[in-house]
């Protein structure tokens, strides 16, 4: 099956996520669809098997131009998805789990359990896998889980298979064993889209490398014809824009210091240290546990070993509470379900964790704390009619502005935040770009998550790059570039 | 005025217009309805329920619910009688027995905060218990000849100023509530749990004692409304409040407090005990037949959450 | 796993425990008194009330008194839990089966199968739907209204203004009592009000409370049980009104109640001569004696003495 996507375009509101990508795939070829997160392969993938309706642009399967309504029409055309969040049925058995809707039948209308058997064995043995049909899906690996999947849309007869980072959860000999049953399809002359950051992976085991940035094919290329280096080059593109300020501030002595923090399976041996006034930027691939070691030094989720020190003095943080005692902020990832009370007014998020500011006696002094919120508030600019108004009517760059000065209003010495402009207006982030670097000039320390490269490249002031788990190298502002981050983020050297 | 603030006085506003409808249409189909003495009456009998609603909506507005404050009223009311006959200070016994409720729902808190029981399960199951100790305590039997003491039974039966003692009692716990829960950090703490537990957890809030103070709140009022239903009969009966979690949930929910914890207001909830007390008062006037009472009950709670599912 | 291991024990042991405790003494007295003659199987609705309380008592003593081994089983008002309940017995192969049913209709199936088992069957106070019952034994709730309306006449004279308490909607104790109360009320009283108080004290309260405040010359209230007639004198004491309160049923603080001189007077069942006329019964079904398909136990006014 031959597939030719052309000037596929798509928006979600206002935000333009594809802009006109082209991608072809010939039966019997393995294609790596590379690029940074938010570059729109998912998106492209999602328009591919009906998920989503393309703005503009055409499709065509074995040069017939053809549009699918759904998900289940494309499984139906022999395309199918292998999503990150693998689809088990948990509870069922793995057979039953290959059988999800159609099952064979007796002729009294029964279920045909030892047909389901003979078929599902048949073709384990074609592309050389063996399943345990009897055991209970759930309790299988990761990697098991995936080869049902695979199974399932092979019996469904599918010839074209799109994987979406196959390997982020498998171990080394599982993703040996994903390549070989890639290798079995490819010989049947199956397609596959292989989604992946990983280059050795993808230089080892694909014909071609198709590169996407911010919503546009950059380069499709045999994997002969190009380098590693070359790819990286195509993913990041773009120069660091103006808008980032300068940074004036030179950080001070050593402030935090982490020492050997772990947490068994999601984070090993992690150590570091923050300066007075410093932006320390942590950049990653997403799911390679940024988020965790934040989470763990405030407190949030555990960690089972490691030291943390404030000030050369060792504290022990084990609940937010502690964390906030000891002067810590902490700007979450996700706003809505972890940064705000959405019910609650601008005033209310505000004030939260600051309430000992204004209350004495126990009794809420209401002047006051009106008098510090709107001082916050206005600071920030927060652009709103009152701040009584509920934080669910805010837009995303508002919310979040509500979230730092949550924040910033409890006079941190230490801010942690993770995805500060995630998700919102370039207006609204020049202004917490420079709030950050205000804060720092009054002496607080920053340590920023963020997926975006430019940001980190162009905010800190140091960079910790975070690969599976482990401190892949800390890079200094002069000798930090977006190639050398990407590599360290992928697992190169 | 924008649209927004009008639709939101509306809201706000939507129960109380639903308790001047009914008072109306009953006040019309039956004049003694709003005569002086049965307006007192009538508040005398909401005090019970109402006093159990406020600790529910502190419990709601955390996101939890009480099932067992029935089987807290008569366990505490229980033990309250048994300590009058056995000849203890009533009015020491009355505040001893408060205590005791208090540690009731205390036990529910700790269940459900530290023990990550759902709140439902937990306090079904307390339910359970509490019941069932109350009917081991008294034998199935009511305790009942108590006490002659006059301060006790205008607990029940008093009038100070024409109002009636358990509606002053009543009044004296809305307006500690109201600013418990408007003024106080432990009332902001109330709802910022109940609309976001991760958000308060991060924000460095003691999300456990929370919901312990809250489950603690509830026992002692569910004790104080014990006391007056003791009082006002004279006598504890092991099966008192059976069903009163339902009329609880009701007032609530009839109040326009969100059953997904975080939003409300404890003055809704006084307007929503007043229209249950309205209703099974007005019914009893206008001598409805006790089959159509239950229908027209009904009705009233249906109408009034879709009511408030359409303007929201 | 350890852990539900030993919540498993702990469960196991507790509940060893508790069945140890109930069934102790009567295996002494057992002891005490010799072979037993025969056994009963009582299935008892709810130990929640002192009515069957006092029933369950009268047929615990007469059994021992006739030397008969009796077990007592409570559904604790559950017409699931009853039914469980007489299959057991059934199980332990009791001689004869007395049933108190929780409803009437529920407990059919469990008399057929008693039948089925050619186990006899009494009902005492409610009756059963359907299956072969030997006899049924209960107060004569009918006969019960007309004395209390009757009393009401004969205190108050003809077309006295009266309110009356009803119990839950629907229950036959409510029926009976109703219809009995209507017969003579609706020709001789003037009824201005009848309300539900479902046999509780606390809403017999409230309920009582309204209806005075709709109808403030009610002179006297008929409620269907001692327990919503006790919350009638709360209200009307709180009205400062004299107001002659009927209850029925004859429990002890109505009986009590009686005697302070606050209640007027109780139509009062006899459960502990129900106890004892089902024991007798049940022996004469055993020996193969004939007796009446069904057995009417007086009531009994009381007053003041």
């Amino acid at each position: 099956m031959e597939i030719d996507m052309k000037g596929i375009c798509k928006s979600f509101g206002t935000n333009q996520v594809l802009r006109g990508v082209n991608l072809h795939l010939r039966s019997g070829e393995v294609q790596a669809l590379m690029g940074e997160n938010g570059a729109g392969k998912s998106t492209l993938m999602n328009i591919l098997t009906g998920i989503h309706k393309a703005d503009a642009g055409t499709i065509e399967v074995d040069g017939k131009p053809m549009v699918f309504r759904n998900n289940k029409d494309a499984e139906d055309h022999g395309i199918a998805f292998i999503h990150q969040e693998l689809n088990i049925w948990p509870n069922l058995s793995v057979l039953e789990n290959l059988f999800p809707l159609k099952r064979p039948r007796t002729r009294f209308g029964f279920i045909d359990f030892k047909k389901m058997r003979e078929i599902a064995e048949a073709k384990c043995k074609e592309i050389g896998i063996e399943l345990p049909l009897d055991e209970i899906a759930g309790n299988c690996s990761v990697g098991q889980q995936q080869m049902v999947e695979i199974t399932r849309s092979l019996l469904l007869d599918a010839k074209v298979v799109i994987m979406d980072e196959p390997t982020a959860a498998l171990t080394e000999r599982e993703t040996d064993r994903l390549f070989d049953v890639m290798r079995q399809l490819k010989a049947q002359g199956v397609a596959i889209i292989y989604i992946s950051h990983r280059m050795e992976e993808v230089f080892g085991n694909c014909d071609t490398i198709t590169v996407m940035r911010d919503g546009q094919t950059i380069s499709s290329k045999p994997v002969g014809e190009t380098t590693m280096s070359q790819i990286v080059k195509d993913m990041v593109g773009r120069e660091i824009s103006e808008y980032y300020p300068i940074r004036t501030v030179t950080p001070g002595e050593e402030v935090f210091r982490v020492e050997h923090l772990t947490q068994p399976g999601v984070f090993q041996d992690v150590s570091f240290s923050v300066k007075k006034g410093e932006i320390f930027g942590v950049a990653g691939l997403m799911g390679a546990g940024r988020t965790e070691i934040m989470r763990a030094l405030f407190g949030v989720d555990p960690h089972k070993s490691g030291k943390v020190f404030l000030h050369g003095k060792e504290i022990n943080i084990k609940n937010p509470l502690d964390a906030i005692k000891e002067g810590f902020g902490f700007i979450t990832e996700n706003r809505k379900t972890e940064g705000l009370i959405l019910d609650f007014s601008i005033l209310k998020n505000i004030a939260l964790p600051s309430e000992k500011h204004f209350a004495n006696y126990s009794c809420i002094n209401s002047e006051k704390e009106y008098e510090f919120c709107k001082v916050l508030a206005d600071k920030l600019g927060v652009k709103t009619t009152d701040i009584y108004q509920e934080a669910k009517n805010l837009s995303g760059g508002n919310q979040q502005k509500v979230v730092i000065a949550k924040w910033i209003g409890m006079h941190p010495s230490l801010l942690i935040l993770d995805e500060p402009t995630r998700g919102i207006d370039v207006g609204a982030k020049k202004d917490i770009y420079d709030l950050m670097n205000e804060l720092t000039a009054q002496g607080v320390s920053l340590i920023m998550v963020s997926s975006d490269l430019p940001e980190i490249l162009g905010m800190s002031d140091r960079i910790m790059v975070i690969h599976e788990g482990r401190v892949a190298g800390i890079l200094s502002r002069k000798e930090a570039s977006q190639e050398k981050i990407i590599t360290l983020a992928t697992g190169g050297k | 005025m924008n649209s927004a603030k009008a639709k939101n006085l509306l809201r706000e506003m939507g129960p109380l217009i639903g308790l001047i409808a009914l008072f109306a249409v009953i006040a019309l189909l039956n004049d003694r309805f709003i005569s002086p003495s049965n307006l007192s009456n009538l508040l005398r009998q909401v005090s019970i329920n109402a006093l159990i609603s406020f600790g529910m909506t502190f419990v709601i507005l955390t996101g939890g619910i009480d099932l067992s404050v029935g089987s807290i009223l008569a366990l505490s009311s229980a033990l309250l009688a048994s300590m009058m006959t056995s000849g203890m200070n009533p009015e020491l016994a009355v505040i001893v027995a408060a205590f005791i409720g208090l540690c009731l729902g205390a036990v529910n808190g700790i269940i459900v905060a530290y023990g990550k029981v759902a709140p439902f399960i937990a306090t079904l199951a307390t339910m359970t218990i509490y019941r069932g100790a109350t009917l081991v305590y008294t034998n199935g039997n009511p305790i009942s000849g108590l006490t002659e003491d006059p301060i006790f039974h205008a607990l029940g039966q008093g009038d100070i100023a024409g109002i009636p003692v358990p509606a002053i009692l009543m009044f004296i716990a809305f307006f500690i509530l109201l600013f418990i829960l408007n003024k106080t950090p432990l009332g902001r703490q109330t709802y910022a749990v109940g609309g976001n537990e991760k958000v308060s957890y991060i924000a460095g809030i003691k999300i456990d004692r929370v919901k312990i103070v809250a489950y603690a709140i509830t026992g002692l009022l569910c004790a104080l409304a014990g006391a007056v239903l003791t009082a006002r009969l004279n006598s504890a009966q092991p099966t008192a409040g059976t069903g009163y979690e339902l009329d609880a949930i009701a007032a609530v929910v009839l109040g326009g407090t969100s059953l997904a914890g975080g939003k409300g207001r404890i003055s809704g909830t006084l307007i929503g005990a007043l229209i249950i007390g309205t209703l099974n008062n007005g019914l009893n006037i206008l001598n409805v037949s006790s089959f159509y009472q239950q229908v027209v009950k009904g009705i009233v709670i249906l109408l009034a959450v879709l009511m408030d599912r359409k303007k929201s | 796993m350890l852990k539900k291991l030993v919540i498993a024990c702990l469960l196991g042991a507790a509940l060893v425990s508790v069945s140890g405790c109930g069934s102790s003494d009567k295996k002494e007295e057992a002891a005490a008194s010799g072979e037993k003659t025969m056994t009963i199987g009582f299935a008892v609705s709810t130990q929640n009330n002192p009515f069957f309380v006092t029933m369950a008592k009268s047929v615990e003593d007469a059994a021992a008194k006739a030397n008969i081994d009796v077990k007592i089983v409570d559904a604790q008002n559950d017409p699931a839990k009853q039914s469980n309940d007489v299959t057991d017995l059934i199980e332990s192969k009791v001689d004869v089966l007395i049933i108190n049913p929780v409803d009437s209709a529920a407990i059919s199936n469990s008399v057929i199968a008693a039948n089925e088992a050619k186990i006899p069957v009494i009902t005492i106070d409610r009756s059963a739907d359907s299956g072969d019952v030997v006899t049924h034994i209960a107060s004569n709730n009918v006969k019960g209204g007309e004395m209390a309306a009757e009393y009401i006449v004969k205190k108050l004279g003809e077309q006295a203004p009266v309110a009356e308490l009803e119990g839950i909607p629907g229950a036959s104790a409510t029926r009976e009592r109703g219809e009995g109360f209507h017969k003579v009320a609706d020709q001789k009283l003037k009824v201005l009000a009848k309300q539900s108080a479902d046999f509780d004290r606390t809403k017999g309260l409230t309920v009582a409370e309204n209806i005075l405040q709709a109808n403030p010359d009610v002179k006297a209230i008929f409620a269907q049980n001692d327990e919503m007639a006790l919350g009638a004198i709360g209200a009307a004491k709180s009205a400062s009104k004299d107001i002659l309160v009927i209850g029925f049923d004859g429990t002890e603080d109505g009986l009590k109640s009686i005697q302070d001189g606050e209640m007027a007077a109780t139509i009062a069942q006899q459960p502990d001569k129900m106890g004892e006329v089902a024991v007798e019964t049940a022996q004469k079904i055993a020996k193969g004696e004939k007796v009446e398909k069904s057995i009417a136990v007086d009531l009994k006014l009381v007053e003041k003495q």
